[in-house]
């Protein structure tokens, strides 16, 4: 997270002063900065979203048991101290380390379908919104059409085609998950393009792949930056979707959403089934929204009121 | 406003057809589509007589060829598991189901949303905007398939008061609530925080004043005039929605058993019968597209700027 902490958004950080300072004065000026990028930070938010992302990381060494090694003798048992602190599911294994080892799968198809889209929707808008013409109208048409697909019924339709897997699932989630950034981003690039620095830029001849990545791409970045927070929620819900279905990752791995569709046989007997894996999926999923939502307006006030 | 209407529509016409486009591709995306519409153990002459029969031994152009020929004679295969009536009969059979909820759901997510909305546009700061506020979060935060089991827990098992899946025909009408309920969930918070922001707006406008100050009682300024005006947003968005709640239904219908075709499709898929799911997943983006034309061309008669800008 230090990267982004580091990093301001929007507002640029106080000028350092022109005598070299001390090294107290260094750290406080760091902190200073830390301090005026992270204003207004949605706290628990943050703080949820470095504890999963630091759990995905050190799953193996946190996770107080195996994820998959079934316990016959102790199945469906309460959430105890100092055993299993949440319970134990229908075939006896561990829920929290299969929370832990599902926050992985959660976080990694969240963030590698986000990237594949984002990529994908800016390069389809960055191509329409430069090259204009026939390209654009195809490009747009196509957007047009991607949009109209009942989304849940196509991801459903297409895994059971490639089979299930996780790299299937981010393919699959990326592939019907472009049109957000390619719409909206290349409405940006259109309204930059008017701009007299590209004008400019285009009279000293610059070619237009040096317009598109020089000029443009630094332009659109707070925005693809802000939607694709936004879509890692959608992205992880997605995942949980077709896992729920039995469509996603394949079992016995423990994705969030295959729990959520093993508890439901025996929510009439084990109520803590359903509630740990489906409250770590709202926060993780409001997590990102809310730090979505916070970034938007540290980068666009004028969007506040959307 | 004639080509207006023409333009639209072709174009609606042009990305059903990329939908069937993609659909013959993706079936054939894996090499040799048999290799799903077949069990692996079936014989050898099983798997060459229905190689034949399906036509997957001809070249892909004469396949092409084939496959739009019988989807303009309304063919869209027979279903392997429903004892070989064509997809087209066995998905109508299912619609009704999806549009009982489906139309439950819309009625439940609009009467919530409009009522927390307007409450809370008019009463900023109360407790409908706090109550408003945290909907909104959550309506977009909590996956479907959890509050489906949500349902389950409160109402089938702890309180027991309604049935925990089933459909109407076994079951009669207590059975809708909880499907309904579960997937106009997911529309609440949208529909809310759409009709929040467009009475912001009309509320601020100068004959809103007047007509307050003219001394019409508050109730019939926010309810009959502020909402009428604000309606246009929000009309567009139910429109957009009810499709997008059709694709949503898939999960829904899974949860409860309701027999829909959203059911319909993942219980085809598991059984590797394609010519139902092509069926359902044609529909279902055949239904988007005439919402969204239908929601074009009334947004064009009601706001001659937009054909113009097209």
């Amino acid at each position: 997270m230090a990267a982004i902490s580091e990093q301001p958004f929007g507002t640029e950080p106080p000028l350092a002063p022109a005598t070299p300072p001390d090294r107290v004065q260094s750290a406080m000026a760091a902190a200073g900065n830390v301090r005026n990028a992270m204003r207004g930070v949605p706290k628990f938010s943050f703080f949820y979203l470095a504890v999963i992302i630091i759990v995905t990381i050190f799953a193996p060494w946190i996770a107080p048991f195996d994820p998959i090694k079934t316990e016959p003798t102790n199945i469906l048992s309460e959430p105890t101290w100092g055993q299993h602190l949440l319970g134990t599911d229908h075939l006896g294994r561990d829920i929290l380390s299969r929370i832990i080892y599902g926050a992985r799968i959660s976080v990694v198809v969240g963030f590698m379908a986000v990237i594949i889209s984002g990529a994908l929707g800016t390069l389809i808008a960055l191509l329409s919104g430069v090259a204009r013409g026939w390209v654009d109208t195809i490009l747009m048409r196509l957007t047009d059409g991607f949009l109209a697909l009942p989304y849940l019924m196509v991801a459903v339709t297409v895994i059971a085609i490639l089979g299930a897997g996780l790299w299937k699932v981010i393919f699959v989630i990326a592939l019907l998950r472009w049109m957000t950034y390619a719409r909206i981003i290349r409405g940006e690039v259109l309204t930059l393009m008017q701009m007299d620095y590209i004008r400019l830029a285009r009279v000293a001849g610059a070619s237009n792949t040096r317009i598109i990545f020089r000029h443009i791409t630094p332009n659109v970045f707070n925005t693809l930056l802000v939607l694709g927070t936004l879509e890692v929620g959608l992205a992880i819900i997605a995942e949980a979707s077709l896992s729920y279905l039995g469509l996603g990752i394949p079992r016995p791995q423990p994705s969030w959403g295959t729990m959520l569709a093993e508890s439901q046989e025996w929510v009439f007997v084990a109520w803590w089934l359903p509630m740990v894996p489906g409250v770590a999926i709202t926060l993780l999923v409001m997590s990102f929204n809310l730090m979505g939502d916070w970034l938007r307006d540290r980068t666009d006030p004028t969007r506040r009121q959307l | 406003m004639g080509k207006y209407v023409l333009t639209r529509s072709l174009q609606g016409l042009l990305t059903l057809w990329l939908v069937t486009v993609a659909v013959f591709f993706l079936v054939r995306l894996t090499g040799n589509p048999i290799n799903f519409l077949v069990s692996p153990e079936a014989s050898p002459e099983d798997r060459q007589r229905l190689i034949e029969e399906y036509g997957f031994d001809k070249s892909y152009w004469e396949q092409y060829i084939v496959y739009n020929k019988n989807f303009l004679q309304g063919k869209f295969g027979e279903s392997l598991r429903w004892d070989s009536r064509d997809g087209f009969e066995v998905f109508v059979d299912r619609l009704p189901a999806t549009i009982q909820l489906t139309l439950a759901a819309m009625i439940f997510s609009i009467a919530v949303g409009v009522t927390l909305g307007v409450l809370s546009a008019t009463n900023p700061d109360s407790l409908f905007d706090r109550v408003g506020k945290v909907v909104a979060i959550l309506g977009q935060s909590m996956p479907v398939f959890w509050v489906g089991i949500l349902m389950i827990l409160v109402f089938a098992v702890y309180f027991k008061v309604l049935p925990a899946g089933g459909s109407i025909e076994r079951l009669g009408w207590k059975a809708i609530v909880l499907p309904a309920v579960t997937l106009g969930w997911l529309f609440v918070a949208a529909h809310m925080r759409i009709v929040r922001s467009s009475m912001l707006e009309v509320l601020d406008s100068e004959y809103i004043k007047m007509i307050r100050a003219k001394g019409l009682p508050r109730r019939l300024v926010i309810w009959k005039h502020a909402l009428k005006n604000a309606s246009i947003p929000i009309f567009t968005l139910f429109m957009v929605n009810f499709a997008q709640l059709i694709s949503g239904a898939v999960v829904t219908e899974t949860i409860f058993g309701w027999p829909g075709i959203g059911r319909l499709l993942v219980d085809s898929i598991f059984v590797r019968d394609f010519a139902v799911a092509q069926t359902v997943v044609f529909f279902g983006a055949g239904f988007i597209v005439a919402i969204n034309l239908t929601v074009d061309i009334i947004y064009g008669l009601l706001d001659p700027r937009i054909r113009v800008a097209q």
